[in-house]
């Protein structure tokens, strides 16, 4: 017996004890096959799915070397029925194969032709197939390709792609790492070199890394690597001119290069973002901004805050299957439950790091996590006791006594930029008016928005209180501390995308602050412990505290 | 001339002899009268057959061989002219290897006589019809077939003139065995002017042949044995077998040794681990079937077994395929630790009706052994287990779906075959692992006899060994290889050690395979790991302790292992119900963890107990309420309503354990004045009830004079009179049995024989008398009785007779008369 620092669990998944020597060679060995699930502080968790299996396949590692790593770190015996599935799933994939044909276009192509015949058959690709070429090889309309490929991976006989992708219409993108125009010269991170590597080796595929780690400069590395005409896809105008400061910044490109594509301008240049708002608004039914995917011959398309990603997209990125695709995401949790249409429309994940390995190099803030519980009055007990099922998250989550407690902790980090987050309007004025700060709400013009950012970052602003808009793509750097008051019911990714507003590291390294007020005895804390998941399986742990000891030691002295 | 097997047999000595016997185990069941009966029996049919199942193929080939050589009038053939045969091919085996194989032969006394005159026993002929896969002499089919071959030339044109697919149907039949059935109409000649509009024939060139088989039996190179207008067979004659045979030699390809497995072999201890693993998964299988049947036990069905949505279900909560499942009830079963239990209560008392499946006793002995001990209980389980589990899931002859532990799954031969694929397994070099289809190479050729027709369930055994850990990486694990060997040789011993007296089963050591598993697998943990995601991760398999710990105040998430567990609010309040305190809970987390217990932990268990207990619940009998509060004081403090146990739930509200009524007479006794409220809080108003008896039936509806004598009429007066009459009669007939019949009397006589004899002569008198007769007969139990019978007919070896006293027609086996007496 072995007594390697791998357990292999019969359900799959795989236990990494990090705190064994050969902790580090291990997580390098399984990475490329199995996904990352869960990192907390002493034992990792790693899950052997069929489709981390294929893509291990797809990158050139074959079930024995699979097998042989497993033998060779697990401490215990690995039963032998895991090994054989595990071979067996392998081999599945490259079966079949998409190809371009050169008399026929892109055709499937079968090296098992019973594989062929039995797929052929199924209901769930009726349409998709063209006429039949010989024995081996089915003619496949180009506009099904990523449709076929989905439906090829839940048949459980994942289609080998060899057809390749467009080049795109070339555009010359270089990253400007010597510094331009007297900034000072930076280099891309190891990781995100690493991310930007494995992205291209892969051709499509989502990079997962944590808020404030710079993903931004992955996807500009990766316009870099392309040398290609972009479209950028992100989630709101704000983040839209984050990426094009950003961009400018750190690459070749200048202004005119780069087109907005949103709800108040309509530039399509070579390097163009767009909101997924504008694609996705709709005239009399039709979707009228369909045509920017066709506008240029694009040589990649990145998708920003992937997990966000609305069902109308998934639908036009299974027409763009051609195109080099991009996702980034610190969070690849949807509460809907569409990871799996992500992986297989956009592409598997090809990169991944725990937050906390991140942390340890220094690339994101450290920060601390703590759950204030306030106890509810008495009289507030009553109203959300005889309150309506679905009005109690709200009675619970905006109850009045968390002010005090806000108002202590924000005075407790005197000299740190704070943001207030919260889901309800009412409740944000109310905070607005009894800390004194101004609020960015939904309804806030850009304008605005952007001077309000402006004066925070410059720190003019102290206190800053946030809606729903500022879940995501909002680049706060010296915001350190986070005070969350309400949120969207259980969404972790929600809870996760909060936590990020504060991670980008701070000029001083000094600690960020996380916390998340919560009425104890009431729903608001069964949400509370679902959306804090995420985080802690990141190994984020949460330390919960009374507001009693948050108020408790700043009680006013008598003079 | 020769001499016949009796004569070789008696001329042999004794030790010969009983080696003979050793070799041939069944020629003593019973032991033959003397060696002219062991001599026939030697030659049975029967007894033959079990001597070729032992046998590997080179050496039936050499037995073939020997059969085609015989000489045509004396029947006799030599160990040269078998060697002659066997080498005549163009890979010649080893001179040795042909003696030895022949001198196999002779020791089974499947052939006999001397070297120069070799006789093959007349079995054999019986056994297997074709020698070596050929056809009969052309002789003994047809003449006309005889007179071609009987010219070589003209026999060798023929064949090379013979169409492709003609070609074809002649290398199959030449392939063995050596007959073929025809389809209808093949051997038809077409109808005339149909000849042109044949289809043709793309083996041929495209030129249209006709039936090939036709143009063969026309050319005489196949000779028609058998059949009607229609169809029929048709036997490829020896001579052009042979013909056929020139390039592989007369007995087909000859192997000496068993195949050789290409497949490289694995590493050893990767075989081993692969296998430990696998036997944990089988063990926490078993225990998880075992508990679900614990929770809800699976009914028997009818027509026994159990049936498939139970299966399913099982399968379900296992998360595991229906067969795995199955194979997993079937060895439980057979290991001991399930069993049926007869419903309480059930309507019917039919067999196999109203019972459940459900862990036996014996599982909580299992579950308290070492894992290898529990795994080895399995696996014996399923080396021994008369089961095919392969079968469950199948339909049998009447297309009815075989369920578990259903009696259609039973195989007598499934240990034998199990025995005989690990066998080859085992007599591999160590981690050697073939592939299914090498393994089957190689149990044909050890003993073809026994492995044709048997493929499937060999394939099973693999997968089924492969499952339960006994084989890892396709190769036999070590301790599998010592269980093996221990079971072999527990049934070895079991020959001359029948009570077994010697077996060391009952001294409490474990076995040799238990050991050599222990060593492989983990060693059980009393620790966890607690991370902030309130998940615990036990590394390795717990300890029992531990694991009833984890039981009760955690979440099970994942299995294998290790085990993961989750700590959430409803594990920490079942905990609590169990009876751990907060600071319980707290030590045994701190006592356990290898690392610090977050904070969140800390407070979920004391928030969690916190809330515990907030509401309670309880019953009374009964309460005492007022708004008035100094009353209830007064209540609660009054001596004389002690007896009622008053206890103040709040200030206005007091319970007793005893009944509204009691509590009423006793609060009125003391001079209050309460007033009963129902479960509304309305107030009961109590009117005392006038009590009444219920009412009697009046006399005067009566109909008639209770004293009076009853009635009755004449016809049941008259049966009541014949009955007792009869009754009369039964009673004294019975004292008058002769001696002869009430059984003493033939206890000592001398003989029982005669005695039978006559009774049959004086029952069959009495059938053509319809007279009365004593019978005495040996009833079931064995005891004699004795009765008064009119015979009715003698037939079939049965008496069938009317019993004068019950006049009933009951049917007696002659054979049990032991003695007749006519009534007189």
């Amino acid at each position: 017996m072995s007594g390697g620092p791998l357990i292999v669990q019969s359900d799959k998944t795989l236990l990494l004890e990090i705190d064994h020597p050969d902790a580090q060679a291990c997580r390098m060995a399984i990475a490329p096959f199995a996904e990352l699930e869960r990192s907390p502080e002493h034992v990792h968790t790693y899950r052997l799915t069929p489709l981390g299996l294929w893509n291990a396949r797809a990158a050139g590692h074959d079930a024995e070397g699979v097998v042989d790593t497993l033998i060779k770190y697990s401490r215990y015996p690995v039963p032998h029925g895991l090994l054989v599935d595990v071979a067996e799933t392998m081999d599945r994939y490259g079966r079949l194969q998409l190809a371009n044909d050169p008399a026929h276009g892109l055709v499937l192509r079968a090296l098992d032709r019973l594989v062929l015949i039995e797929v052929a058959k199924s209901k769930k690709l009726a349409g998709m197939l063209g006429d039949k070429i010989d024995d081996d090889t089915i003619q496949v309309h180009p506009s099904e390709r990523g449709r076929l490929k989905q439906a090829l991976l839940k048949l459980g006989w994942p289609a080998e792609d060899l057809a390749g992708y467009v080049d795109g219409e070339a555009h010359p993108i270089e990253l400007a790492e010597a510094g331009k125009d007297g900034r000072k010269p930076w280099t891309l991170r190891s990781y995100q070199r690493e991310a930007v590597e494995a992205f291209w080796a892969g051709g499509s595929g989502v990079v997962v890394l944590p808020c404030g780690a710079g993903k931004t400069l992955v996807g500009a590395a990766a316009m870099a690597e392309a040398k290609a005409t972009t479209l950028i896809l992100v989630t709101n105008t704000v983040a839209g001119r984050q990426w094009k400061r950003e961009l400018i910044a750190r690459t070749s490109l200048t202004e005119d290069e780069i087109g907005e594509y949103s709800g108040e301008r309509k530039e399509i240049r070579p390097v163009t973002i767009a909101t997924y708002q504008v694609l996705t608004s709709r005239k009399k039914g039709a979707f009228t901004h369909l045509d920017l995917f066709g506008a240029r011959d694009w040589g990649l398309v990145v998708y920003d805050e992937v997990h966000l990603l609305p069902a109308p997209i998934f639908r036009f990125t299974a027409d763009l299957q051609a195109r080099r695709r991009l996702g980034l995401t610190a969070t690849l949790v949807r509460e809907d439950g569409r990871e799996g249409d992500v992986f297989s429309l956009i592409g598997p994940k090809r990169y991944d790091a725990p937050w906390k390995d991140i942390e340890s190099q220094g690339w994101i803030a450290p920060a601390e996590c703590t759950e204030v519980r306030v106890t509810l009055t008495d009289a507030e007990r009553m109203t959300y006791a005889t309150a309506e099922a679905e009005e109690r998250y709200r009675m619970a989550a905006t109850a009045r006594t968390k002010l005090p407690v806000v108002r202590a902790l924000v005075d407790r980090h005197k000299d740190d930029q704070v943001l207030v987050i919260g889901a309800y309007i009412d409740q944000l004025h109310q905070l607005g008016e009894y800390l004194d700060a101004p609020i960015v709400q939904g309804s806030t013009t850009n304008k605005e928005r952007e001077r309000l950012f402006d004066a925070f970052r410059s720190g003019e602003l102290r206190t800053l209180v946030l809606s729903k808009v500022g879940n995501f793509s909002i680049d706060l750097p010296e915001a350190a501390v986070a005070i969350q008051v309400s949120g969207t019911f259980g969404s972790r990714q929600e809870e996760a995308q909060r936590l990020g507003r504060v991670l980008r590291p701070k000029s001083d390294g000094r600690q960020a602050h996380f916390y998340t007020v919560v009425s104890r005895d009431t729903i608001d804390t069964e949400y509370a412990a679902h959306r804090q998941r995420f985080l802690a399986e990141q190994g984020y742990a949460y330390t919960i505290v009374d507001a009693d000891d948050v108020l408790g030691p700043k009680l006013p002295t008598v003079d | 001339m020769t001499t016949s097997l009796a004569d070789q047999l008696r001329t042999l000595p004794d030790e010969s002899l009983a080696a003979l016997l050793q070799l041939r185990p069944d020629l003593v069941v019973p032991v033959p009268a003397d060696v002219s009966a062991l001599a026939t029996r030697a030659q049975s049919r029967v007894s033959v057959a079990r001597a070729l199942d032992g046998l590997d193929q080179f050496t039936l080939q050499m037995l073939d061989a020997a059969r085609l050589t015989r000489d045509p009038e004396q029947g006799g053939t030599a160990t040269e002219a078998i060697l002659a045969m066997a080498t005549a091919g163009p890979h010649p085996p080893a001179p040795t290897a042909v003696r030895g194989a022949v001198n196999k032969l002779r020791a089974l006394f499947l052939l006999y006589g001397p070297e120069h005159d070799l006789h093959v026993v007349g079995g054999v002929d019986e056994v297997s019809p074709y020698p070596a896969g050929l056809g009969r002499p052309a002789a003994e089919l047809d003449p006309r077939t005889a007179a071609l071959c009987a010219d070589p030339a003209k026999l060798r044109r023929t064949l090379l003139a013979a169409p492709p697919s003609a070609r074809a149907i002649l290398d199959r039949l030449a392939a063995g065995p050596p007959v073929g059935s025809v389809p209808p109409g093949a051997l038809e000649a077409p109808a005339v002017g149909a000849e042109d509009i044949l289809p043709p024939d793309a083996t041929n060139g495209g030129a249209p042949t006709g039936s090939p088989i036709r143009w063969l039996v026309d050319n005489r190179l196949l000779v028609r044995v058998s059949g009607g207008k229609g169809g029929g067979t048709v036997e490829l004659p020896r001579e052009v077998g042979l013909l056929l045979r020139r390039d592989s030699g007369p007995l087909g390809p000859l192997r000496t040794s068993p195949p050789l497995v290409a497949t490289p072999p694995r590493e050893p201890k990767a075989v081993d681990s692969a296998g430990a693993g696998q036997t944990m998964e089988v063990v926490r299988h078993t225990e998880a079937l075992l508990e679900s049947l614990a929770a809800e036990p699976a009914p028997m069905l009818r027509s026994g077994g159990v049936g498939v949505r139970d299966l399913r279900r099982l399968a379900r909560a296992l998360g595991q395929d229906d067969a795995l499942t199955a194979l997993l009830f079937e060895v439980a079963y057979a290991a001991g630790l399930l069993g049926e239990l007869d419903l309480t209560g059930s309507a019917t008392t039919r067999y196999g009706g109203d019972q459940q499946v459900l862990p036996t006793g014996g599982y909580e002995v299992w579950r308290a052994s070492s894992l290898a001990q529990r795994w080895e209980q399995l696996a014996r389980a399923w080396l021994t287990m008369t089961r095919q589990v392969g079968l469950v899931g199948q339909r049998d002859d009447r297309d009815r779906p075989i369920s578990v532990l259903s009696a259609e799954a039973e195989r007598a031969g499934a240990p034998a075959a199990r025995r005989a694929v690990l066998g080859v397994l085992a007599d591999l070099e160590p981690a050697a692992a073939p592939t299914p289809d090498e393994v089957l190479e190689l149990l044909d050729w050890r003993a073809p006899r026994r492995s044709r027709g048997r493929e499937s369930a060999h394939r099973e055994v693999l997968a089924e060994a492969a499952q339960l850990g006994v084989t890892g990486l396709g190769a036999l694990t070590s301790y599998g290889r010592l269980l093996l060997a221990d079971v072999t040789e527990a049934d070895e011993r079991g020959a001359d050690d029948p009570l077994g007296l010697r077996s060391d089963a009952e001294s409490g050591e474990p076995s040799t395979a238990v050991r050599a598993l222990d060593a492989l697998l983990p060693a059980p943990v009393d620790h966890f790991l607690v991370q902030a995601d309130l998940t615990v991760v036990v590394p390795g398999p717990p300890d029992p302790a531990l694991a009833g710990e984890l039981e009760v105040v955690a979440e099970h998430e994942s299995a294998g292992g290790a085990s993961v567990h989750r700590v959430t609010t409803a594990s920490i309040r079942r905990a609590l119900d169990a009876g751990y305190s907060a600071a319980d809970l707290h030590k045994l987390f701190r006592r356990r963890s290898r690392t610090p217990v977050p904070q969140g932990l800390t407070y979920l268990v004391d928030d969690v107990a916190r809330k515990h207990g907030g509401l309670r619940v309880g019953s009374a009998g009964g309460y005492v309420r007022s708004d008035d509060e100094a009353l209830l004081t007064e209540v609660l403090a009054d001596r004389r309503l002690e007896p009622l146990a008053f206890r103040r739930l709040a200030s206005t509200v007091l319970a007793t354990p005893y009944q509204v009524q009691r509590m009423l007479i006793a609060l009125r006794d003391a001079g209050y004045a309460p007033v009963p409220e129902d479960a509304s809080g309305a107030t009961v108003l109590a009117r005392p009830k006038t009590r009444r008896a219920p009412a009697g039936v009046p006399a005067s509806t009566r109909t008639f004079d209770p004293l009076a004598a009853p009635k009755l009429a004449l016809p049941r007066l008259l049966g009541v009179v014949e009955q007792i009459r009869r009754g009369e009669a039964a009673a004294r007939a019975a004292r008058r049995a002769p001696a002869v019949v009430r059984g003493d009397a033939v206890r000592t006589g001398p003989a029982p024989v005669p005695g039978h004899s006559d009774a049959l002569a004086v029952l069959q008198q009495a059938v053509r008398d319809k007279a009365l007769v004593w019978v005495g007969y040996v009833d079931a139990h064995g005891a004699t009785a004795s009765r008064l019978l009119r015979p009715v007919s003698i037939g079939a070896g049965y008496l069938r007779a009317e019993d004068e006293r019950t006049e009933m027609l009951h049917t007696f086996a002659l054979h049990r008369i032991t003695a007749a007496v006519r009534e007189d």
